[in-house]
């Protein structure tokens, strides 16, 4: 389906080992440009080991990973980082860093010897705190903020970086409701207004059927089937991957596919 | 886990056993060994009939008087140390841990400074018998543990900020210590760093009999409160809902460490590293049961002081090198070694 | 500036007048140093003593025993604090300094031989010897404890503490071989910065700046470390080299230190809380507010250790050792670190 969108980002046979222990073997996967893409699967799966490599946090053993059809693994560590972005799982800094500070390291990707802290720079950051809603908290220290305003704040410091790619590892795990919208909210927002390819991986499957655009199931290191949410949330398929048997229905707000699990097996 | 697996688990496993004798022949061996060398041989088996009442009158002059008491010093003081480290490395669930981070051997290093300065005259004698040096030490040991736990309050059941507020107040005895040592003549200076470095050539029986008359009932304390030492996989939050109140029980068992290593370093000075060294090999030989851990880490502990003492004493004669140094030496790169393992418990 | 603590708010002000009071605050230091000591001297005798020696006792105590130190102090703690800023940031703890890493212990140990085992007597060589061994303690100090499981506070503290334990130890052999020179070693492993030749400042000098540009150098990247590592190479951080280059910079400057003046304790913990709470988090600023505290700190200890135990001169290095110990007793009773 999405075949028809050009591909930001192509996976091509990646394989990873920590060690003897396989986590992707040979995984191909296309990210379409300017959708929103979410990786789901059962724990141990290899999703956020995925999301990582395609950052180039770890070195595979074989395969590729093409932006734009360059490899990345050519590329050098700034020149990656002006162009994806990735909000790790449990990110910190100290407790005593303000907001500004910490969205402003975003724009270390952007600095150069001979390019030091330029207007451009200010206007990015200032960018990043409006859109996510942190300026007026700039000067409060990231230890006196609540969870839903930390994890805002994170994402200013990738929006920061200005990247038309930005990759999240379980954004909104440890988020109460109303912050799992707002950030997921803020997330689709970026996406429709400014076109950016976002990549996710979220661990609650009806919340990643509510915000795809493509959904991939990860299984054993493998991509196990891909597509958009309607055509992956079946009481099948999810039986296989996830171990559950689940009823699916429509979810009248959002009139998207959720999954309600009631068995084991 | 069957009852009967779970008895076997207290009790010595057969290997272990079997370890732990053979570390007990080397222990006699190094012992009696210890006790012969000297300006004359005295063979291994006069050695024995002394101990056992016998001998000649001169063998027994010799052995009991000049030898023995150096000998038994470095035994208990290196056991000691060495069971203080064992105790200290369960509790933080870090082999990194030994006894000397928790300022106990600088408070000790002070107040033998401190006693060589108030008590010498100006002829830089002391004018009070020096047996009292390792009352001394043991109280400026006592006060920086004191002050640590005082200081840490109700952090103390955490390790590393226990070890935090242990060099800090290592830093301030040392401080101290030096102060007092460049404004005293000499004589103390060289005196204090020489203790310092640990030196057990000084001891003679009735410090042996005071070092055994504190450091036993400690160490049974220690043994009775070891038995429920939280399984060296368990984490805290689990230990807890086993029912043991674990910053309580913490605290009791770096107490107890502090103790053991009080006595020993009292009498023996600087000998700090021992107690890093002997749990990991004992660790080593005889895996994480507490009993075998326990008896083998004393027994390691004795044997690495008994011998870093003969090997000073045959090798580096007439010199006096303080025996604390050398274990550190010969003990730091198998202890680097350790560390770069893979197989290290949860920093 | 005033950091107010309730809802965790830090004003954000212009820096300027912060390090105009630092730099006069470190005029003072100096000019006290020239002045103060066992006789007391007047502004005119130092002026003269600087500018137009006239060969009299005064004008050649004042330049020749005054002078250096208080030219070495500041720049030696200039150095650790630059260090003790890396430190922290490059171990993510604040509880972490040069000293409590090993590495003061490292350098003295490696000056210590180089003296009395190699005979090295110049002080280029002295230099190289102290940098030389900082240089190596971090190396072993850092790969030790990031080594099985992963590096930790707890761990770096436990590891730099020992590696600091088998230093000393190996100095206390040395010591107790050579007792004639026992005195003299032991005033200088407190460090001090008394009877020092000014030729110790000229030296010291370039290594510091060496050290001091690579650090600036480093700033964006050090800003970035703070945060955790997927983050930090997220963003495109060399983690590898910029530790490496850390390790350099800052064995350079401790190295600089402890050949100048030996370990002078606790610096290098210090300074960098004060100079976080001045000027915030950005290394830009850390770095030169913690020059600037580190350079004030040591230079006041010098003053204060000249009357301490009057008329006997106390080794500088038990008064930053006394002061900081307090200070990192407060620090941790406050759970600010």
């Amino acid at each position: 389906m999405d075949d028809q969108v050009a591909s930001r980002i192509e996976v091509k046979a990646l394989s990873l080992s920590y060690g003897s222990e396989v986590v992707l073997d040979a995984l191909s996967l296309p990210i379409p440009s300017g959708q929103i893409t979410v990786l789901a699967g059962p724990n141990g799966c290899g999703k956020s080991t995925l999301l990582r490599a395609i950052r180039r946090l770890h070195a595979p053993q074989s395969g590729q990973v093409l932006l734009d059809a360059e490899d990345i693994a050519k590329l050098n560590g700034k020149a990656l980082g002006r162009r994806i972005g990735l909000l790790a799982q449990s990110p910190s800094a100290p407790q005593d860093m303000t907001v500004e500070e910490l969205v402003r390291l975003g724009r270390y990707p952007h600095q150069a010897m001979m390019q030091p802290w330029g207007a451009g720079d200010n206007a990015a950051v200032a960018a990043a705190m409006a859109g996510t809603g942190v300026a007026d908290m700039r000067q409060r220290r990231i230890g006196s903020l609540s969870g839903g305003q930390l994890q805002r704040a994170w994402i200013a410091m990738v929006l920061a970086q200005e990247t038309d790619v930005i990759c999240l590892d379980e954004p909104v795990n440890h988020l109460d409701m109303a912050h799992q919208l707002d950030c997921l909210e803020l997330v689709t927002r970026l996406n429709k207004e400014q076109g950016r390819t976002i990549v996710l991986v979220l661990h609650d499957l009806n919340l990643a059927a509510r915000y795809a655009d493509q959904l991939v199931f990860v299984a054993n290191g493998k991509v196990r089937e891909r597509g958009a949410p309607e055509a992956m949330m079946r009481s099948d398929l999810i039986e296989e991957v996830f171990n559950v048997t689940a009823e699916i229905i429509i979810d009248p707000v959002h009139k998207r596919p959720i999954c309600i699990p009631h068995r084991r097996g | 886990m069957s009852d009967l697996a779970i008895a076997r688990r207290r009790m010595m496993t057969g290997p272990a056993t079997i370890a732990v004798l053979a570390v007990l022949a080397v222990f006699v061996i190094l012992f009696l060994a210890g006790v012969g060398f000297g300006s004359t041989w005295i063979p291994l088996d006069t050695v024995t009939s002394v101990l056992l009442g016998g001998g000649e009158r001169t063998d027994r002059l010799v052995v009991l008087q000049l030898r023995l008491p150096r000998v038994l010093a470095a035994a208990i003081a290196g056991g000691a140390i060495a069971y203080a480290g064992y105790l200290l490395q369960r509790i933080t669930r870090n082999e990194l841990a030994s006894p000397g981070v928790l300022g106990v051997v600088d408070g000790a290093a002070l107040g033998v400074v401190l006693f060589l300065a108030i008590f010498s005259n100006e002829s830089n004698a002391l004018t009070v018998p020096v047996a009292w040096q390792p009352l001394a030490a043991a109280l400026g040991a006592m006060t920086a543990i004191a002050l640590v736990f005082l200081l840490a309050g109700r952090q103390a059941s955490s390790a590393i900020r226990l070890i935090l507020f242990g060099i800090a107040i290592a830093a301030v005895a040392k401080a101290l210590t030096t102060i007092f040592m460049l404004i005293g003549p000499i004589y103390q200076a060289a005196q204090a760093a020489r203790w310092l470095a640990g030196a057990v050539n000084t001891i003679n029986w009735s410090e042996v009999q005071i070092m055994l008359t504190v450091l036993v009932p400690v160490g049974i304390v220690a043994g009775i409160a070891a038995r429920h030492l939280p399984p060296a996989d368990l984490d805290d939050v689990s230990s807890r809902s086993i029912g043991l109140n674990l910053p309580v029980y913490r605290i009791i068992m770096f107490l107890l460490a502090a103790l053991l290593t009080a006595g020993a370093v009292a009498f023996a000075g600087g000998v700090g590293f021992v107690g890093l060294i002997a749990p990991h090999m004992a660790r080593l030989l005889v895996g994480r049961g507490r009993v075998a851990g326990v008896v083998m880490s004393i027994l390691l502990g004795a044997i690495i002081l008994m011998g870093a003492d003969l090997l000073i004493r045959v090798a580096f004669a007439p010199l006096e090198v303080p025996a604390g140094t050398v274990t550190a030496i010969i003990g730091a790169p198998y202890f680097l070694y350790l560390l770069m393992r893979k197989d290290s418990t949860n920093g | 500036m005033v950091e107010s603590m309730s809802g965790g708010v830090r004003a954000a002000s212009s820096r300027w007048p912060i390090y105009v009071a630092l730099a006069l605050g470190l005029g003072v230091a100096m000019l006290a140093s020239l002045t103060l000591g066992y006789k007391l001297y007047g502004l005119d005798e130092v002026w003269m003593a600087l500018f137009a020696h006239d060969g009299s006792e005064t004008a050649t105590v004042i330049a020749g025993l005054r002078l250096p130190r208080a030219l070495i102090a500041p720049l030696a703690g200039a150095a650790l604090g630059m260090a003790g800023v890396m430190v922290q940031t490059l171990s993510r703890n604040r509880i972490a300094s040069p000293d409590t890493l090993g590495l003061n212990a490292g350098a003295s140990m490696a000056v210590v031989l180089a003296t009395v085992v190699f005979g090295v007597g110049s002080l280029a060589g002295l230099s190289l010897a102290a940098a030389l061994g900082a240089l190596l303690t971090s190396i072993i100090v850092f790969g030790v404890a990031a080594g099985a499981g992963g590096l930790s506070p707890l761990k770096i503290v436990l590891v730099g503490v020992t590696f600091a334990g088998l230093a000393h130890a190996v100095v206390e052999i040395v010591l107790t071989s050579n007792e004639a020179q026992l005195q003299q070693l032991l005033f200088w492993l407190s460090g001090a910065f008394v009877d020092r030749p000014i030729s110790l400042f000229f030296n010291g000098l370039p290594v510091v700046l060496v050290g001091a540009t690579l650090a600036f150098a480093l700033t964006a990247a050090l800003d970035a470390l703070q945060a955790d590592d997927a983050t930090a190479a997220s963003l495109g951080v060399p983690l590898l080299a910029v530790r490496g280059l850390t390790f350099v910079a800052v064995s350079l400057l401790t190295g600089a230190a402890v050949s100048m003046a030996g370990p002078v304790a606790f610096v290098g913990l210090v300074v960098p809380h004060a100079a976080r709470g001045l000027v915030g988090l950005r290394h830009r600023h850390q770095l030169a507010a913690a020059a600037l505290v580190g350079a004030i700190y040591t230079t006041l200890a010098d003053v204060a250790a000249r009357f301490v135990i009057y008329p006997v001169e106390a080794p500088v290095g038990a008064i930053t050792a006394v002061v900081g110990a307090a200070t990192l007793v407060l620090l941790l009773m406050r759970r600010l670190a």
